[in-house]
């Protein structure tokens, strides 16, 4: 039985491995019969390529933000919701709906609410006094990647909030009752004793989803399509451009490669990690 | 209908050796305890007889049936589980019936026999529950239950009752007695405790380290252990040693720390010439304490410090520090004794056990 | 006289705290809560009562906070007007339904197959999970698309399943491994003994034992492709066949451009399936998608 499960794990993720491999020694433009080999070329050429490197950069700045401001906002939300009891979990369930959203409606709201012509953001700041003139939410460089951020963040932190929750659930009570004799309480209960226990979650659930951000196209895709000009461009834009607006197949190919060897290493190291804590 | 006979059967996982080359025979009938500590390979060898786990090396067979390559589901065994093993979504009743369903017997057949295992384990008002609303003991039955409705030819248990706090232990010991007499299977039955092998056993198999020390019934291991493992493991509590030397020019003098041991000439005789350290091994119950006076006439004696006084209500146990070692005696509780007071216990020489300090191996 | 002075000069008795309250860290706690309370409802609010806006007001330069009055016209619209919701709705329910089971079906066998295959299948597994998770959708497309293009399944629904599906497994056939794992092996056995085959045992004992794990898989599956806005974009290029992410971005990035009601509906109604199947397993979601994290490294 394991053979033929061994069999369809290899089809359906090794093939389109090699082929991918196999594509980005090529110039493969992907309407036109005209492809020949050209060995590193692509590789070459894509290390002269400044939108390479900016959509890189783009990608650290979103993974890195998200991951972070998502992992601090579920952590403080899991600790401060912990002792909900009976009829006010829904609270909880409540905070996790934007996680189970598709991404697409995330990134219609938030196209929405940051509009410069009537979006309800800048109405309500400028409303407040807290800024004067409208923030170019989605047209201006800097403040675009600020904008698809944060909606991502919205959509993610219920994500960590729900795995910070279960991980509290699972600190044995003897400890908690042991740290309560030792006259733990408040806030060295909650960094000496659970934090520590929180440890693994924040790993993997660190890992997950600094996998699906390097991977996130539909939400930065229906909001600015990269851009202005590369501004939010990640690599996954970049690739997704290449491949079918271009339509040259070799090149996209072998950023691929290169993007699937960047994250092993980060995959090897948290797996490290990982092991380390759990011997 | 069935014994059992393992021939040279051996177990390795990698380079470790679970089992060493083992040869047993269990008769017909009988109820064959296997003891050991943790890690002494007695499960190993419960699931080798099952077919969970198969064999590097050796045979098995059930009557004159050789059964080694036969699968699990044909060796026709049941099983009694540490942890039950019962299945979570079906009712007692399914759990039971589980295995008849799979052998193909018509549904009058399968509830009749259901019913009687049911009655005579005393779980018919159960039948419809599903074990998460069973209590320990209850499920414990089950699990004896749905063994049982299957007349297998062999009756294999694994630990069964060490979930099960003391009371029902004792009262389950019984049990499963009274179920093995109603079945009539070849029983083979695992655990660490060597009261439950003492009271079950026909026979006990005692193991340790992958092999089996010594097989016989209670009283053969009792009183004539064959290494210091087997003398220290069976009974309680444990049998003392103590270190002896023998004096040169003096065969039928031992002596060490607070023990002056005088021999009988038979014993002696058994003892070879060449060992001269030993150990020597007391059962609590021949610890007998006297005064000063008695003791200069004993041909035996040891001599030692109180440290704990174990009062057990219908008796006590006294453990004594003699030179490093210590030994624990048993006796009445009208006996008093301080801590840190000097005692001296005579001994009948007959009762000494007496082994090879370096290999462990009785002496006599 | 002597009983007052032996109270008097005992030694002076251990003084117990009582247990503080604590009114600052107890409102710190609701403040911090209230603030992200605020933080993700407000959105919820905001796309829910746009939605309710009639068209003038929700496109208006000046939003009102509170509607002035409710309008239902935008969530009809959605079945009735030129934009073919219904055609993509349904195309999206069809494929991640038949997605979700295939994958399910297949996640099972190789999951189970994984989680009773030993320690040494175990790092294989899970490097190639992580592997396919990691490879980004957007490097597996251009094969898929050429693999597709030559079997002659571009634009169609066989196609998109294949892609979906293709996707699934690997993740899928990880957390089904996690939801076996706890299945004990004594149960396994027992019904070994009780005479069943692999097959048997996995079907009459494991499988049922398993069927919130199964649930959650699907669920996940189907979360997954209902999102999913590449493959379509890329295998499907007929408005017929087409789902719910490419089919409204296109239109609302173009015909209905600043129909904010419209969208708003438009979103409300996609995300209900998801957010429903999403808190019928919310419980064992969590599990699904750590546990086999944690036990695969």
């Amino acid at each position: 039985m394991t053979a033929p499960a061994l069999a369809v794990l290899a089809l359906v993720i090794g093939y389109p491995i090699v082929r991918a491999i196999i594509l980005s020694f090529y110039h493969y433009p992907l309407l036109s019969p005209f492809r020949n080999f050209i060995g590193a070329g692509n590789y070459q050429r894509l290390a002269n390529d400044p939108v390479f490197w900016q959509s890189l950069v783009n990608t650290g700045i979103f993974t890195g933000a998200s991951v972070v401001l998502g992992l601090l906002v579920g952590l403080v939300l899991a600790l401060a919701l912990e002792r909900l009891q009976g009829p006010w979990r829904f609270v909880r369930g409540v905070l996790l709906t934007p996680w189970a959203m598709p991404v697409i409606v995330v990134a219609f709201l938030f196209q929405f609410m940051f509009d410069e012509q009537g979006g309800i953001t800048d109405a309500l700041l400028q409303r407040t006094g807290i800024v004067h003139h409208a923030i170019p939410w989605l047209t201006s460089p800097n403040w675009a990647m600020v904008a698809v951020t944060l909606a991502n963040v919205w959509q993610q932190a219920p994500f960590f909030l729900l795995i910070f929750t279960a991980a509290l659930g699972g600190v044995p009570n003897e400890v908690i009752e042991a740290a309560r004799i030792d006259r733990a309480r408040g806030w060295s209960m909650v960094a000496r004793i659970k934090l520590p226990y929180l440890r693994s979650a924040a790993l993997v659930g660190a890992l997950l989803m600094i996998i699906q951000n390097f991977n996130n196209f539909p939400l930065i895709w229906a909001m600015t399509e990269g851009g202005p000009g590369y501004s939010t461009s990640t690599l996954v834009i970049y690739v997704y451009r290449l491949a079918f607006t271009s339509f040259n197949v070799g090149y996209s190919s072998a950023i691929g490669v290169v993007w699937l060897v960047l994250l092993l290493f980060i995959a090897g190291w948290f797996i490290r990690v990982l092991r380390g804590q759990n011997s | 209908m069935a014994s059992i006979t393992l021939q040279e059967v051996e177990k390795r996982f990698g380079e470790t050796a679970a089992l060493r080359p083992t040869d047993l025979e269990i008769r017909d009938h009988e109820f064959l305890v296997l003891v050991g500590p943790s890690g002494s390979g007695k499960t190993t060898l419960l699931r080798l007889i099952a077919g969970l786990e198969t064999l590097t090396g050796g045979e098995i067979y059930f009557g004159d049936q050789r059964v080694t390559d036969v699968d699990v589901g044909d060796r026709d065994i049941a099983m009694v589980f540490q942890n039950y093993g019962l299945y979570p979504h079906m009712s007692v009743f399914g759990n039971m019936a589980f295995g008849l369903r799979r052998r193909r017997m018509d549904r009058a057949a399968i509830t009749d026999k259901v019913q009687e295992a049911a009655r005579l384990l005393r779980i018919e008002h159960l039948l419809e529950r599903k074990p998460r609303q069973l209590s320990g003991g209850q499920r414990q039955r089950v699990a004896l239950g749905r063994a049982i409705v299957r007349d297998p030819a062999v009756f294999l248990l694994d630990e069964p009752l060490s979930n099960l706090d003391a009371h029902l232990r004792v009262q389950m010991r019984a049990e499963i007695l009274k179920v093995h007499r109603a079945v009539t299977a070849t029983a083979v039955y695992v655990t660490h405790d060597q009261v439950e092998a003492m009271t079950m056993g026909d026979r006990i198999a005692v193991m340790s380290d992958g092999v089996i020390q010594q097989v016989g019934t209670p009283d053969d291991l009792y009183d004539h252990p064959v290494n210091r493992f087997v003398a220290g493991f069976i009974g309680t509590p444990s049998m003392g040693f103590v270190e002896c030397a023998r004096e040169p020019g003096e065969p039928d003098l031992l002596t060490g720390t607070g023990v002056r041991l005088r021999l009988p000439a038979e014993r002696v005789a058994a003892l070879p010439a060449k060992a001269e350290r030993v150990s020597v091994g007391v059962r609590p119950e021949r610890l007998t304490p006297t005064g000063r006076g008695d003791a200069e006439s004993a041909s035996c004696t040891i001599e030692g410090v109180v440290e704990v006084v174990e009062p057990l209500g219908s008796e006590q146990h006294v453990l004594v520090a003699v030179g490093e070692q210590t030994v624990t005696a048993k006796g009445p509780r009208e006996e008093h004794f301080e801590i840190g007071e000097k005692v001296v216990f005579a001994l009948d020489p007959g009762h000494l056990h007496i082994f090879d300090a370096e290999s462990g191996e009785a002496l006599t | 006289m002597t009983t007052v002075t032996d109270t008097d000069t005992a030694a002076p008795a251990r003084t117990y705290r009582t247990r503080r309250r604590l009114p600052i860290a107890r409102a710190v706690v609701i403040v911090v809560v209230a603030l992200f309370a605020v933080w993700t409802l407000w959105p919820l609010y905001w796309m829910l009562s746009t939605s309710l806006k009639t068209s003038r007001e929700a496109t208006s330069l000046t939003p009102t906070v509170w509607p002035h009055s409710l309008d239902g016209s935008h969530y009809t619209g959605l079945f009735t007007g030129s934009l073919p919701f219904t055609n993509y709705f349904v195309n999206s329910i069809f494929t991640s339904l038949v997605s979700a089971l295939v994958a399910v079906l297949i996640s099972t066998l190789a999951g189970y197959s994984f989680s009773r295959g030993g320690y040494r299948l175990n790092g294989a597994l899970s490097l190639a999970v992580l592997a396919t998770q990691m490879l980004p959708l957007v490097v597996l497309i251009a094969p898929l698309y050429l693999l597709l293009l030559k079997a002659h399944l571009l634009n169609t629904y066989l196609g998109l399943v294949i892609g979906y599906t293709s996707f699934g497994i690997p993740f899928g056939a990880w957390m089904m491994k996690g939801f076996f794992d706890g299945v004990p092996r004594e149960i396994e056995e027992a019904a070994r003994v009780d005479g069943y085959s692999r097959f048997g045992i996995l079907f009459r004992v494991v499988i049922p034992l398993s069927v919130p794990g199964l649930v959650t898989t699907g669920v996940f599956v189907f979360m997954n492709t209902w999102n999913n806005l590449l493959y379509p974009l890329t295998l499907i290029n007929s408005d017929q066949k087409q789902t719910l992410p490419p089919g409204l971005l296109q239109s609302f990035s173009g015909t209905f451009k600043t129909d904010w009601g419209g969208m708003m509906a438009a979103s409300i109604v996609t995300s209900l399936p998801l957010v429903i199947a999403f808190f019928l397993v919310q419980r064992s979601m969590v599990r699904g998608l750590t546990a086999g994290a944690l036990a695969g490294t």
